[in-house]
């Protein structure tokens, strides 16, 4: 069968580890199983990793569908390099703690900015369509 | 479980770790057995961790090799250049289910390293395992198992989401170097297939993009003599993966289908027409390559569509008499045409309004090109092969482009002119004069010769009928004297109502200079190789005194003035010293030169 050589081709991706960002912000890495046109991935043996500074946590969620529309980008994770990292894995509690103090901080500085801004007359409406993150 | 961790050493339960976060893959977390934990107490120095490598799977009696001891042997390996220090503790175990693969893997790897073992620090690695062996007295590691880095990667890769098992030691085996095996053999896989990249070193075919730091990467690895690590791309990859291959080749068959038949189409030249050109650009490059000598050469590939009969065309839009607008039909195939770009019924005439007959120009000359490319393209699939289709097409082309459907020749030359006064009117002229035949060639130059002068006028801002120079100098050669006189006149007469020449502006011009003096070495040709054409002749003097008054036109203008021509012809100087005076020349060759 005659694949498009060189070219982007999620078939060579199968069964091997990949790291996915989706477009809420979130970050999954998981073996990639199956693909189809539109690029929906089944993940196996998934992790929700969260990142917060320096910090990471794991959060084991199985197995994976995602739909190719919410896909930002994924990339091939390197085993023998994968261990090659400065953070630092804490447990899960500690992650979503560390991830809700990190909101927490960037709400109260978003309003901050809100609030001088509507001081000076000028206001920016939220755009909802955006991504999330 | 077992896991490697590099910051801590002694970690109770700990074996060998994945590169992964184990922690989520391998769940059976803790798995410590402490009997062989108190027995690896002893183990903890660095040379263990080499001596512990060379577990030969093989070889002892009743325990065969985890593949975590293979992953063991990953770890080290690729950390040995990098960790002398590393005070892990190791746990190896029994799994004998897993044996026979595990030997057959052991295999391949040892006939791997064979060929692709370069690096020299897995060599001395091997030797020191070696050393260590023999050495050791309560280390039961038996084997020398030298691996290159590239395959103890990909074993890691394969073996991480292998349900843990802890580690034995195995009974020391015979160490020995490793049989040299048959050469692998190349899977069926479609994923080891898929890229023609899988070989090393790494062949890129034209179509791999790579940003250019991977490609910086890739060529320092090369360079270093390591083999990229292809992980998952070996022949033996998808046996201890339980689930691997969930998605069925036919399945894969079939995605890459759908993708291509959207590529498909039954006229690639047409409709993807870039990327053919580029290929043919390729394989000559190749051919030449290979001519030259280069036998490395290697097979481009090319992306080859499916042909899939297509739905038969079907009107998107469906216009039902006497009401306004359309309604649009859609399928899967094609969706809804929305607007109708392509405009149905007559258009009003406006003659006069500046900006519609520039629109009607540009208009015309879009479809003369269209036409111009199809006999492009025909002679491209069938060089030299004047058939009656292509002769037609170039007698219609020649007929549009000349408008001479008019009746008033006037008119009929003021549209091949206001075509000219476009750039790409131009381009389309300049393309299309080689493909004419030659009456049809000579009516056109002398067309351009005729309106020499405002075609200059108008080209000032283009600069683009140097194009044209090329294509008409050819022609120039099939001019008889008559038709080159009559051509040239047409710049002599001094219009009524203006002081100057046209062959005065002409000559500030570069085409216009240009072209000048080729018509006029062709007629010094004509001339000189007509000798019967002794005696005096209406045309000889008509041709002298052209001659004349260019030089003396030429001698008026002052030297700044005068154009650089394109290319200038040896006769002319000559030319002018038969006829003209010594003086008039001397201020020729001054400016001529």
């Amino acid at each position: 069968m005659n694949y498009m050589p060189g070219t982007a081709s999620l078939i060579e991706d199968i069964d091997k580890k990949h790291l996915v960002l989706l477009r809420d912000g979130r970050t999954l890495i998981g073996f990639l199983r199956s693909i189809d046109q539109f690029a929906n991935l089944v993940l196996h043996q998934t992790v929700e990793r969260i990142h917060v500074g320096k910090k990471y946590g794991d959060i084991p969620r199985g197995i994976f569908v995602v739909r190719g529309e919410n896909v930002v980008l994924l990339g091939e994770i390197d085993l023998e390099k994968e261990s090659d990292t400065p953070l630092q894995q804490v447990s899960i509690e500690e992650i979503l703690e560390e991830q809700r103090a990190e909101q927490q901080t960037k709400l109260e500085a978003e309003k901050l900015k809100v609030q001088a801004l509507q001081d000076r007359g000028l206001s920016i409406p939220r755009a909802d369509t955006l991504d999330e993150y | 479980m077992a896991k490697l961790s590099r910051t801590d050493s002694h970690s109770p339960g700990v074996g060998v770790a994945t590169a992964t976060q184990a922690a989520v893959y391998l769940p059976e977390a803790d798995s410590a057995l402490s009997p062989e934990e108190t027995a690896m107490e002893q183990v903890c120095q660095p040379e263990e961790m080499k001596r512990l490598q060379g577990t030969h799977l093989n070889q002892s009696p009743g325990k065969s090799y985890d593949p975590l001891a293979l992953k063991e042997v990953l770890v080290c390996a690729s950390q040995l250049e990098e960790e002398e220090q590393n005070e892990e503790e190791r746990e190896e175990e029994v799994d004998p289910d897993l044996a026979p693969d595990l030997e057959e893997e052991e295999e391949q790897e040892e006939e791997e390293e064979e060929n692709d073992l370069g690096d020299p620090a897995v060599l001395s690695a091997v030797r020191n395992i070696q050393k260590g062996l023999l050495s050791s007295p309560g280390i039961k590691a038996p084997g020398v198992l030298g691996m290159s880095p590239a395959s103890l990667h990909f074993l890691w890769q394969t073996l991480d989401y292998l349900a843990p098992l802890p580690f034995r030691p195995a009974f020391p085996s015979t160490s020995t170097a490793a049989p040299h095996f048959g050469p692998r053999l190349p899977s069926p896989d479609p994923s080891v297939l898929c890229s023609p990249s899988t070989s090393w070193p790494l062949r890129l075919s034209h179509l791999t993009q790579l940003h250019p730091q991977h490609q910086r990467i890739l060529k320092q690895q090369q360079q270093h003599g390591r083999p990229p690590s292809p992980p998952a791309k070996k022949p033996w990859s998808q046996q201890p993966d339980p689930y691997a291959n969930l998605m069925t080749r036919k399945e894969k068959d079939w995605v890459v289908k759908v993708q291509m038949v959207q590529l498909q189409s039954e006229n690639p030249r047409l409709d993807d027409y870039y990327y053919q050109e580029y290929y043919q650009k390729l394989e000559k490059k190749q051919a030449d390559e290979e001519l030259l000598g280069r036998r490395s050469r290697f097979e481009s590939f090319k992306l080859v569509t499916p042909y899939i009969q297509k739905a038969e065309a079907y009107e998107s839009v469906v216009r039902i008499e006497g009401s306004l607008g359309q309604v649009a039909v859609s399928t899967c195939f094609s969706p809804r045409r929305a607007i109708d770009a392509v405009p149905h019924g007559t258009q009003e005439q406006e003659a006069g309004a500046a900006s519609s007959q520039r629109l009607q120009v540009l208009y015309r000359i879009e479809k003369l090109f269209l036409q111009l490319l199809e006999i492009e393209e025909g002679q491209k699939d069938g060089p030299a092969q004047p058939c009656e289709q292509q002769s037609s097409q170039l007698e219609k082309l020649f007929q549009a482009l000349k408008t001479q459907e008019q009746n008033n020749l006037e008119e009929a030359a003021d549209g091949f002119l206001q075509v000219l006064s476009v750039r790409k009117g131009k381009a389309l002229v300049a393309r299309l004069l080689p493909f004419l035949p030659r009456d049809r060639t000579v009516s056109l130059l002398l067309a351009i010769t005729r309106h020499l002068p405002l075609l200059v006028k108008r080209d000032v801002a283009d600069q683009a009928l140097q194009t044209l120079f090329e294509p008409l100098g050819k022609c120039i050669s099939h001019l008889t004297f008559h038709e080159l006189l009559q051509g040239l006149q047409g710049l002599m007469l001094q219009p009524p109502g203006s002081s100057e020449r046209p062959v005065t502006v002409v000559l500030q011009h570069q085409f216009g200079i240009s072209l000048l003096y080729a018509l006029l070495s062709h007629g010094e040709q004509l001339i000189s190789l007509d000798s019967s054409l002794e005696e005096p002749n209406s045309d000889h003097t008509a041709w002298t005194d052209m001659v004349v008054l260019t030089a003396w036109e030429i001698a008026q203008m002052p030297t700044a003035s005068l154009a650089e021509p394109l290319a200038f012809p040896s006769n002319l100087l000559p030319l002018f010293c038969h006829h003209v005076d010594k003086q008039l020349v001397q201020q020729l060759e001054a400016r001529m030169e």
